[in-house]
C-alpha cells in the first residue's frame, strides 16, 4: 500500500499531459456546459455599457496577441456584440501591433453581423508607437496621434469621428490586457483625464487589477475566461468562452486532484523515511 | 563629455517635464506636448533598431552555421516576404496589408502566425499542471495556507466548483484524520494525545467544512481575492511605485548612470 502511495507522488509527466489533454478535449467534444452566476465586477461592466445612450462612443484598446486570444478574443466579441446591439459607436486602436489584426478581424466580423458601416458606426485607427505618449496625446486631441485611420483615410472625413476629439468625447474606454498596458491606461487616461475605464484581462494579470477596481480607478473588470463566459451569458450569446469554461472547470478539478495525489505521495514517502 | 552631455540632457528633460506637469501654462504646457510628439517619433525609430539587431543576430547564426541556423533562415525569409508583400500592397494596390481584400497577408497572419503563437503559449497549461503536481507540497504552515487558498480560489471561480469542493476538502480531512490516528498509534504519552486530538478534530471538522463550502465557496473565493490578495498586491505596488520614483529621481539627478553603459 505504501509503495503504491509513494508512486502516486511520482507520476510520469507524460501521463499528466495526457490527462490534461483528455480533460480539455473530451469536455469540448461532448459539448459539456455549466451555468454560472456572473461575477459582480463583470455584471457592473455590463451594466455600465448597457446604460450608455445610443450614439455614445466606446474606445477599445487591443493590448494582447494570439497567445492570450482564447481568453480575450471571446471577451472582445461579446462586448462588441453588446455595443452594436445598443447602437454605440466603436473606435478601435491598440498597443500590441502583433495582436491588433485580431481586434480588426473581430470588429469587422461582428460589425457585419449587425449591418454596421465603417466610418459611421465604427472606426479602426490601428497602432502608433509611443504608448504613454499616445495615451496622453489622446487626452488632448486624437488627431495629434491618429490623423488618419489604418487605411490612410483622414479621420475628419469619417462621419463618426467629426465630433470626437479627446477623452471627453469617449464614454468608456475598454482595455483588453495581457500585460501592463492596463496599468498605463489607469495612470495616464484615468488619473490625468478622469477617463472611465473598463479592463478585460487574462486570468494571470487580473489579481493585479483588483486594487484599481476597489479604488474606483476602473469602473469594471472582466477577468479571464470566466469573465468572458459571464459576459457571453449576459449578452445572451454563449459562444467559445462558455464552451471553454467547462474545460477549465474540469482541468481545475483535475489539477487539484493531482496536487492532492502528489501530497499523499509526499507524506507516504516522508513517513517511509 | 561623452557622459556629461547625456546626463545634462536627462536632467533638463526630467526637470522640465516635472515642471510642465505642475504648471500647464505657456511655455511649459506646450513643452509636454512637444516631448510627447518626440517620444512617438523616437518610439518609431526604436523599432528599426530592434529589427537591425534581430536580423544581424540571426544572419550571424546562419553565416557561422550555429545550432538552430535553419530557424534563423526561416525567420529572415518570413520577415522579408512579409515586409515586401506589405510594401507591395501599399505601393501597387494602395491598401493596408490588413485590409480585408489584402488576402495573402491576412491568410498568413490568420492561418500561420496566430495558430503558431497560440500553440506555443497553450503548452504552458501542460507545464503548469505538471509543475503544480510536483511543487505544491504542504510542507509547512505557509505552504499549506497557500495550497488551501489556491484550491479555494481555483474551485470558487469555476461554475460547478461549489459542488466539487466540499467533497475534495472532506476527503482531505478524512485522510488527515487517518494520518493522525496512524501516527498516534505509533507514539505514546503526550504526543499520542496530541495526534489523537488532531484526528478527532479533523473528523469533527468534516461536516462544518462541507456545509460552509457547499453554501459559501464563491464568497470565500471572492473574499480571498478582494481582501488578503488585494492588500498584498497593493503593498507590493506601493513599494514598486516608491522604488520607481526614487529611481527616476536618481536618473534625473545623475546619481544613477548605469543606463549609459
Amino acid at each position: 500500500m505504501r509503495e503504491f502511495l509513494q508512486k502516486a507522488g511520482n507520476i510520469d509527466r507524460r501521463i499528466i499531459y495526457l490527462l490534461i489533454l483528455s480533460a480539455v478535449a473530451i469536455t469540448i467534444l461532448l459539448k459539456v456546459s455549466f451555468k454560472s452566476t456572473p461575477l459582480p465586477e463583470v455584471k457592473r461592466s455590463y451594466d455600465i455599457i448597457n446604460s450608455l445612450p445610443a450614439g455614445s462612443v466606446v474606445m477599445f484598446s487591443i493590448d494582447y496577441d494570439a497567445s492570450s486570444m482564447p481568453e480575450l478574443d471571446p471577451m472582445l466579441r461579446a462586448m462588441l456584440r453588446h455595443c452594436f446591439e445598443k447602437n454605440l459607436k466603436v473606435i478601435m486602436l491598440g498597443h500590441w501591433p502583433l495582436g491588433l489584426p485580431l481586434g480588426q478581424i473581430a470588429l469587422e466580423d461582428i460589425a457585419r453581423q449587425y449591418h454596421k458601416k465603417y466610418g459611421e458606426d465604427y472606426v479602426f485607427l490601428g497602432y502608433r508607437p509611443g504608448l504613454q505618449a499616445v495615451m496622453l496625446n489622446l487626452g488632448k486631441e486624437i488627431r495629434s496621434v491618429f490623423s488618419t485611420d489604418y487605411r490612410g483615410t483622414p479621420i475628419d472625413s469619417l462621419p463618426m469621428m467629426r465630433g470626437v476629439h479627446n477623452y471627453n468625447d469617449i464614454a468608456v474606454l475598454i482595455g483588453l490586457e495581457a500585460g501592463s498596458v492596463g496599468d498605463m491606461w489607469v495612470q495616464f487616461a484615468n488619473a490625468r483625464f478622469n477617463q472611465k475605464i473598463i479592463l478585460g484581462s487574462t486570468a494571470v494579470i487580473t489579481p493585479d487589477l483588483y486594487p484599481y477596481l476597489q479604488a474606483g480607478q476602473i469602473v469594471g473588470l472582466i477577468g479571464g475566461l470566466r469573465g468572458a463566459s459571464d459576459y457571453e451569458a449576459l449578452v445572451k450569446h454563449p459562444a467559445i468562452a462558455s464552451a471553454g469554461m467547462a474545460s477549465q472547470t474540469v482541468v481545475h478539478v483535475l489539477i487539484i486532484l493531482l496536487i492532492l495525489l502528489g501530497n499523499i505521495g509526499y507524506f507516504a514517502t516522508r513517513r517511509g523515511k | 563629455m561623452k557622459r556629461e552631455i547625456p546626463l545634462f540632457i536627462t536632467f533638463i528633460t526630467g526637470v522640465l517635464l516635472v515642471i510642465a506637469l505642475f504648471i500647464p501654462h505657456k511655455p511649459f504646457g506646450q513643452l509636454q506636448q512637444t516631448f510627447n510628439d518626440w517620444l512617438i517619433i523616437v518610439g518609431g525609430f526604436t523599432m528599426i533598431l530592434g529589427l537591425d539587431s534581430l536580423l544581424l543576430h540571426n544572419w550571424e547564426k546562419i553565416k557561422r552555421k550555429k545550432e538552430g541556423w535553419i530557424s534563423s533562415a526561416f525567420l529572415i525569409a518570413s520577415f522579408f516576404i512579409t515586409l515586401f508583400w506589405g510594401f507591395g500592397e501599399g505601393i501597387f494596390a494602395h491598401r493596408s496589408p490588413f485590409d480585408p481584400s489584402a488576402t495573402f497577408l491576412r491568410y498568413f497572419y490568420t492561418y500561420v502566425f496566430v495558430p503558431l503563437q497560440a500553440t506555443m503559449f497553450s503548452l504552458l497549461a501542460f507545464f503548469i499542471a505538471s509543475a503544480a503536481y510536483r511543487a505544491f507540497r504542504a510542507k509547512d504552515g505557509n505552504s499549506t495556507l497557500l495550497l488551501s487558498a489556491a484550491a479555494l480560489v481555483m474551485l470558487g471561480r469555476v461554475p460547478e466548483g461549489q459542488k466539487v469542493a466540499p467533497w475534495i476538502f472532506a476527503f482531505v480531512l478524512i485522510l488527515l484524520a487517518y494520518y493522525f490516528f496512524k501516527e498516534g498509534s505509533r507514539t505514546s504519552g503526550t504526543q499520542k494525545t496530541v495526534y489523537m486530538v488532531l484526528g478527532v478534530l479533523s473528523i469533527a471538522l468534516i461536516y462544518p467544512v462541507f456545509y460552509i463550502l457547499l453554501h459559501y465557496l464563491n464568497y470565500i473565493a471572492d473574499w480571498i481575492m478582494n481582501i488578503p490578495q488585494m492588500a498584498a498586491k497593493r503593498g507590493i505596488w506601493i513599494g514598486i511605485s516608491l522604488g520607481g520614483i526614487a529611481m527616476s529621481l536618481r536618473i534625473i539627478l545623475g546619481v544613477e548612470k548605469t543606463y549609459l553603459q
